[in-house]
């Protein structure tokens, strides 16, 4: 595994908790972390279902808050954010890529991508013109017009990562990016995400448990029982 | 076949569709069922003071006893005409009876509301020709004064129209209520009864009586009676018996109220079977990885098909139940309308047949059939293989 | 591209339920448009009355008549322009006894000069006038009937028996819509010569012009003043109270159809918001998407109102396309010619057209209400759980 020599961590958690409440019964899935993740790495989270690894990615993408411990991503402490700042904070500093129903079916490619830069004040033609440049940066400048229905797994996907980076964020958050594809269209995506961590800098921060994908990653974490193995 | 309680199962899951859809159903039915009972409600109170072996007659033509005038010299002829029964002391039995509509000032309504009351002129032995007519509280007028007896839907509805007090029939001629009559639920129970010669005189109708109501030895008597009655030239009359001439004034009202009642439910049943249609087809969409279990487990397309009717029929079913028991409480309700032929206000109750809660019931299950049909239609032709795909 | 347009959108996604919801809207829409007209129709008599005018009738009963000659001791009194009067004849159609339809016996020249609503044209007028069994008939029932000018017509008496034959002289319309065309006016005079001594000279109520509108109140007054020590009193009052009265005892029905307005609308409600609400649950992981971009609770809830807003704007408006036709050349038409007593017009007036419109569109927000708030609140990482 390489290092990425005098990069800053971009994404740093303390004693990080979290637990869930099922009716009186308490859950604590995530105990005591503590990691970090450098900016310009490419994370891998793995580990068997229940460990975690979700609950962890939602906490660093600032989809939820820890009941206890201290968070930093991107400079921001989100443990003490509203529900409202933290809305904020992810428009302007994080990418998402699912597993499924990333995209809205009654909007087009194009406007799917245009979709985060709505909550931004940019006229109507500068949207447009950012969406055409991440779409045509995935590949999919001559699809912009179709509709999702229209578009393959692969491809579908790929809108997803070119929304993910139309803001220009500087984290990607993807949970089980290639779950639902096929080898060759996993392998497309894995090479894309590779290449925006390589050649635009992006951190990027991704749950899997295929091993394929895990290859790709710089850093690659094992959780278990809401603790970190390794 | 499926088990019912698959369907009643599924239809707890998403309760609060469930809900929304039936309650929609509810409705209809409820606005259907009490259109209906009103309607009936009116028929039976009109109907309700007639008796088939009594006979109503007026004058030729005239349709119904207020636009009738019968000299009373003709009175006599009448009463004498074979068929006719007599009572103990050997005198015919029957009353000639003077009707008019009076304005009289409704209370509780909008200042100086008035409402069209009828009162009938009735001659002494009106009760023994009208025997389901009793005294409930107070005394019978006495014959000759200008004493009245009252039904006992006007009762604290009208100005002056309680046991004690008076009103006036015209300026100068006020009666006394002494006394309250109930008739069997009937339209007699909106009338005021004074003395033959007290309304008479006051409404100038000196010399003529509206209509002559007689009692027959026997209903079958009632064909001969008739007859010899409408071939007499030199009076110009007509006879009909109590029970269809009674019939015949409620016949516009109860069209009326049952018409209106029933274009209101089907509109209101359009927007509700479109809703469980609605509903259904969501539902379908929702549980296409049952369905598509179901099929391979080896339950045929018309098990599907059929299991999805009668979940849409049993939703309907509840619905409907819901608003028959709510339309059952109306049946403690009173509504006064103007009768069209009569042009005086009379108070009806709804009428809670067997028919029409059997209809209202079905009505509601039909809404659930045909709205549920098309989606079931549709889950019976799921693919499994593409189901459990999905 | 905005969040109103994108919900907008989101109806074309499932296009067999919105295809469902907006026509329940439609359907609802038109219904409530015909039950308020039915309102209007029968109410507007009284707003469209006229301020110059005051009826005078028998004062314990509207089927009791009042001497002719108090006629013309009222057209004496000052203050008043013109008088005529009238008399309820009840005829029928003897080849359609069922057809109801208003038979009145007045004075012709009188009668035009009180109403100045009743329109006719000029030797139609001097022809009724001049012939004694001439008759005036309104152009709905005369359409219905196939009656023309110059045909000889025979109606059957209910309260003057026999037959009584008539001459079309000629045909009216009117100007406004308190007055109806289903009516046949003939002379008073005719009736009277035929009536035993007994029931001569009477007449069922007076209705009188006077010059001042503002003085109807005391007018109505002094005319019952100067009958009052009479043995046949008169009640009088101006002729907006005189249908306010009669509309009163109606009022039953006029509180059941508001009662199903409302009905109507609860129905609509529950209909409208489950439909939103299924569309919600089965695009919770969308929202949940949305919500983890950046988008807020509130964009959530705007999105959910915004396409309840379009289905109810869609309804609306097909209910309105629909009601217009079918209220003024279909029932309107039908109600006008066959009960026209009550229903003199019956057409969409455009207060009613609009509120309905506003009604649908209020509604289809409302019944979005709940669900849209439900969704907003629930947890981004609740919403992006996938449903099994």
């Amino acid at each position: 595994m390489s290092d990425n020599n005098g990069k800053s961590d971009i994404i740093s958690l303390s004693k990080v908790g979290k637990s869930f409440w099922r009716g009186k019964e308490r859950l604590d899935v995530l105990k005591e972390l503590d990691l970090t993740m450098k900016e310009g790495s490419f994370e891998a989270l793995m580990g068997p279902s229940g460990s975690g690894k979700s609950t962890l990615l939602n906490l660093i993408a600032g989809l939820d808050v820890p009941t206890s411990g201290s968070l930093k991503v991107a400079g921001s402490e989100l443990s003490q954010m509203s529900e409202g700042d933290r809305a904020g904070f992810r428009a302007a500093n994080i990418g998402f890529v699912f597993q499924t129903y990333n995209l809205m079916p009654v909007l087009t490619a194009l406007e799917n991508v245009e979709l985060p830069l709505l909550l931004t004040s940019l006229s109507s033609a500068d949207r447009r013109k950012r969406a055409e440049t991440a779409l045509k940066l995935v590949g999919l400048g001559d699809r912009m017009g179709h509709y999702p229905r229209q578009l393959s797994g692969g491809q579908e996907q790929r809108v997803t990562i070119a929304r993910a980076i139309v803001t220009d964020p500087k984290i990607i958050v993807a949970d089980e990016p290639t779950g639902d594809l096929d080898r060759e269209s996993a392998n497309d995506i894995l090479n894309l995400l590779g290449r925006l961590n390589t050649e635009l800098g992006k951190t990027i921060v991704m749950v899997t448990h295929d091993p394929a994908a895990a290859e790709r990653a710089t850093v690659c974490h094992r959780l278990d029982k809401g603790a970190l193995a390794l | 076949m499926i088990p019912i309680s698959y369907n009643v199962r599924s239809l707890m899951v998403r309760k609060t569709t469930t809900f929304a859809t039936a309650g929609g159903i509810a409705l209809v039915v409820f606005v259907l069922a009490a259109a209906m009972m009103l309607s009936a409600g009116v028929k039976k109170t009109l109907v309700a003071g007639g008796r088939p072996d009594n006979a109503i007659v007026t004058r030729k033509g005239s349709g119904a006893e207020l636009s009738s005038s019968i000299e009373s010299n003709a009175v006599g002829l009448i009463l004498a005409t074979p068929g006719v029964k007599k009572d103990e002391t050997g005198a015919p039995l029957g009353s000639g009876e003077t009707v008019v509509v009076i304005a009289q000032e409704k209370l509780g309504g909008a200042a100086g509301q008035v409402s069209n009351v009828l009162v009938r002129g009735v001659p002494d032995n009106v009760l023994k020709v009208r025997p389901d007519v009793h005294i409930i509280s107070g005394r019978p007028a006495k014959p000759g004064t200008d004493e009245c007896v009252i039904g006992k839907a006007l009762v604290g509805n009208y100005a002056g129209m309680t046991v004690g007090q008076k009103f006036e029939l015209k300026k100068n001629r006020a009666v006394e209520v002494v006394g309250v009559f109930e008739a069997g639920g009937s339209s007699f129970e909106s009338e005021v009864w004074a003395s033959l010669e007290t309304a008479r005189s006051s409404f100038g109708r000196d010399g003529l009586v509206s209509s002559v109501t007689v009692r027959l030895d026997s209903p079958g008597a009632f064909d001969k009676f008739k007859a010899t009655i409408e071939t007499d030239k030199q009076l110009l009359l007509e006879a009909e018996r109590e029970t269809s001439y009674y019939e015949k004034q409620s016949q516009a009202t109860a069209l009326f109220v049952s018409v209106l009642g029933t274009v209101i439910s089907i509109f209101c049943a359009f927007g509700a079977t479109l809703g469980a249609m609605n509903t259904m087809f969501a539902a379908v969409a929702q549980r296409k990885r049952e369905v598509g279990t179901l099929l391979a487990l080896g339950f045929s397309k018309f098990n599907i098909l059929t299991s999805f009717v009668v979940e849409s029929v049993v939703l309907a079913a509840v619905g409907g139940a819901v608003g028959l028991a709510a339309s059952l409480l109306l049946t403690f309700a009173k509504v006064s309308l103007m009768n069209q032929a009569s042009w005086s206000e009379i108070t009806f109750s709804f009428s809670a047949t067997p028919n029409i809660l059997l209809g209202a019931l079905v009505a509601g299950a039909g809404m659930g059939i045909i709205g549920g049909f098309l989606p079931a239609l549709k889950a019976a032709g799921t693919s499994p293989i593409e189901a459990m795909r999905g | 591209m905005t969040l109103l347009g994108i919900a907008a959108r989101n109806i074309g996604r499932n296009k067999l339920r919105t295809a469902l919801t907006v026509t329940v809207v439609a359907i609802s829409t038109l219904f409530f448009i015909m039950l308020r007209t039915v309102v209007w129709s029968w109410t507007s008599a009284s707003e469209f009355a006229a301020k110059d005018r005051i009826a005078t009738r028998h004062k314990v009963s509207f089927v009791m008549q009042l001497p002719r000659r108090y006629v013309d001791e009222i057209a004496q009194m000052p203050g008043v322009t013109s008088v005529s009067y009238a008399n309820w004849f009840g005829g029928k159609d003897p080849k359609d006894e069922n057809d109801f339809f208003a038979t009145i016996a007045t004075d012709p020249a009188s009668l035009l000069k009180v109403y100045p609503e009743i329109k006719i044209s000029e030797p139609q007028k001097q022809a009724w006038i001049a012939d004694r069994r001439g008759a005036m008939i309104g152009d709905s029932l005369a359409k219905k009937k196939g009656w023309k000018v110059g045909d000889k017509i025979t109606l059957a008496g209910s309260i003057f028996p026999g037959n009584w034959d008539f001459n079309v002289s000629g045909i009216y319309t009117t100007t406004t819509t308190n007055v109806d065309r289903a009516t046949v006016w003939f002379h008073w005079d005719y009736l009277n010569e035929s009536l035993p001594a007994r029931s001569k000279d009477m007449v069922g109520w007076i209705v009188t012009n006077i010059n001042d509108p503002g003085a109807s109140g005391r007018m109505s007054k002094a005319v019952d003043a100067k009958f009052d020590d009479r043995d046949l009193q008169t009640i009088t009052m101006s002729e907006a109270a005189l249908n306010q009265s009669f509309l009163g005892m109606f009022s039953a029905i006029l509180k059941a159809i508001d009662f199903v307005s409302v009905v109507m609308i609860a129905i609509m409600g529950l209909i409208i918001g489950n439909t939103i609400a299924m569309g919600v649950r089965e695009r919770t992981n969308e929202y949940g998407v949305l919500r983890a971009i950046g988008f807020l609770p509130k964009h959530v809830a705007q999105f959910i109102l915004g396409e309840a807003l379009v289905i109810g704007i869609v309804g609306g408006l097909l209910g309105l396309a629909l009601g217009y036709p079918f209220v003024n050349f279909g029932v309107g038409r039908f109600l006008e010619e066959n009960m026209g007593q009550m229903f003199p017009q019956f057409r969409v007036q455009p207060q009613i057209a609009a509120m309905a419109f506003l009604l649908a569109l209020g509604l289809a927000v409302v019944s979005a209400i709940l669900p849209a708030r439900k969704a907003a609140a629930l947890q981004v990482v609740e919403s992006l759980r996938r449903v099994g």
